[in-house]
């Protein structure tokens, strides 16, 4: 997907901080990620990739810095100066317009997949059933679950359940995508298939952050590369330069040992 | 695969002689004997009187005790399950007053006998002759005669529902916790709202836990419902007793009592079965 510069960032991290306890999980992270552009996240764990990830829809609340997304503030409002924090009806509709899908898929597992689909529109948006229904057929069409609409979670693979996950995002009409190590659960053989439908998406032109260690997804389908390691963005950078001629000696450290 | 295997070359079924399961014929030749015993008592024993059974158990005093019963099951159910839902979203919240009154509720309801509870309730006038609304050191708006109010239905009720609420809380706030957090976690990602979480996430999974150890109360409550003895009010096994104490039919008229519990049970052990069905969609191999 082709970026332009002059574009307004989807995503401003500036100097975000988080700490758990006496952990300073985040050290001051800087990112801008523009509409349409891919922005892959990979690190060692415990980096703080993933913390980074949830801070965006503000399931983590950030500790010091600020964090945009559309240009908005995520948690906070600001007036006259100072910050107000954001009611949770505020932080619910902020999150209806980013989509996030879990390392562990989290699908709800007393619904079928269309309902998994349907649930958010149906209680969040008031959308009538029939067309609500209608919408999930049409989003588990686009990742190929069209003929799974009423079985339950447990009956669908592991890379089934994950592409009925990024349809029930999808189904709030998200500007922005965030990936938790999406395909990390999954047996081999599978990852494959939850790729493409990544891919798939990349080319419509969404807005995507994905934490993952597929190298060759990145390679190929992000925009650029951020690689994290201590709470901190070591090295960004368009993903082939990244991976082939990485400038830190920590990027290069951790590609040696798993490329 | 292993079936199409199977229907092109049949193998030879392993011929084997089974193991000999000696204590299980034993167990089972025991267990006959006690049985048949048993059986034999209650066609041969004249102390069962089944004559006398048979007239009392559709008698008016006994079916009506039955519908009191019932009632104090269903009601004080009915107050136990919704207080125990709202006590255990009380003690999961952030605000600390709030999660606070709640144990305090169940430390005193669950830490005191109900008998107690249920004399208390009865004997409310005299720890607070009037109920009324107003302010604290200030003027009262409006109040009532406690005894009009509470009568001895009432405190039946209240010292059944409130004290039962106490264990549901307990039972309840389980099948909460029990609930991945990441289920909770999805829910937010959507923008659904913490109440739109508890109704439509959260709650349908936790029934699956919540149902069974409920099956228990229900059942419990049938018969602690006749605790409400001594406070002067009646239901099946009081009826019972008033009934033996009179004619001096102890046995037959305690097997009328026993014969309505079971039915009740049973009939409740079967709605029990449909509800955890009902709640475990997507977890059992049924309707996947």
């Amino acid at each position: 997907m082709a970026v332009t510069p002059t574009d307004a960032p989807m995503v401003e991290a500036t100097d975000v901080h988080k700490r758990f306890g006496r952990l300073e999980v985040l050290q001051g992270v800087d990112l801008v990620v523009r509409p349409g552009e891919v922005a892959c996240v990979i690190g060692p764990s415990g980096c703080g990739k993933s913390t980074f990830l949830r801070c965006i829809n503000h399931l983590e609340r950030i500790d010091a810095g600020t964090m945009r997304v559309a240009g908005e503030l995520v948690g906070y409002r600001e007036s006259g100066g100072k910050l107000y924090e954001l009611r949770e009806s505020d932080i619910a509709r902020q999150r209806c317009d980013v989509g996030m899908v879990f390392q562990r898929f989290h699908l709800f597992p007393h619904m079928t997949a269309a309902e998994n689909v349907m649930e958010a529109p149906r209680t969040v948006r008031r959308t009538p059933r029939a067309q609500a229904r209608e919408r999930a057929a049409a989003l588990l069409e686009r990742v190929g679950l069209g003929d799974k609409l009423d079985v339950y979670p447990s009956a669908l693979s592991g890379g089934q359940q994950q592409r009925v996950a990024i349809a029930r995002a999808l189904a709030m009409d998200p500007k922005l995508m965030l990936f938790d190590e999406p395909t990390s659960a999954l047996d081999p053989e599978l990852v494959g298939e939850v790729l493409d439908v990544m891919r798939g998406l990349a080319g419509d032109g969404m807005t995507m952050i994905v934490v993952t260690h597929e190298m060759g997804f990145a390679r190929e389908v992000g925009d650029s590369l951020v690689f994290m390691d201590g709470g901190r963005i070591v090295e960004s950078g368009p993903p082939r330069e990244v991976l082939a001629s990485p400038r830190e000696e920590r990027t290069k450290a951790f590609l040696s040992k798993v490329l | 695969m292993v079936a199409e295997h199977t229907a092109t070359a049949a193998p030879e079924p392993i011929k084997a002689v089974p193991v000999r399961h000696p204590g299980r014929w034993v167990a089972a030749a025991v267990i006959a004997v006690l049985v048949a015993m048993f059986a034999k008592s209650l066609l041969t024993n004249d102390a069962f009187r089944w004559p006398v059974v048979g007239q009392y158990l559709f008698s008016v005093p006994v079916l009506r005790g039955l519908v009191n019963t019932l009632i104090l099951t269903v009601l004080a159910m009915l107050i136990g399950i919704v207080g125990g839902v709202v006590l255990a979203v009380m003690r999961l919240s952030p605000n600390p007053i709030v999660a606070g009154a709640s144990a305090v509720y169940i430390w005193v309801f669950r830490g005191t006998p109900l008998i107690v509870q249920l004399v208390v309730w009865n004997f409310l006038g005299l720890f607070y002759p009037r109920l009324g609304l107003g302010i604290p050191f200030g003027p009262v708006f409006f109040s009532v005669d406690t005894n009009t109010v509470i009568s001895v239905f009432v405190a039946a009720l209240l010292g059944l529902g409130l004290n039962e609420a106490a264990y549901m809380a307990e039972i309840v706030r389980g099948g909460l916790t029990a609930v991945d957090n990441g289920q909770t976690e999805a829910a937010g990602a959507l923008g659904m709202s913490r109440g739109q979480t508890l109704r439509r996430i959260v709650l349908p999974q936790a029934m699956r836990v919540i149902v069974p150890p409920t099956g228990n109360e229900v059942i419990s409550m049938l018969k602690t419902t006749s605790l409400v003895v001594v406070i002067g009010y009646f239901e099946l096994f009081v009826s019972v007793q008033q009934i033996y104490a009179r004619t001096f039919q102890t046995v037959p008229l305690l097997i009328v009592a026993v014969l309505w519990y079971l039915l009740l049970t049973s009939i409740l052990s079967i709605g029990q079965y449909f509800l955890e069905r009902r709640f475990g969609r997507g977890f059992l191999p049924v309707g996947r």
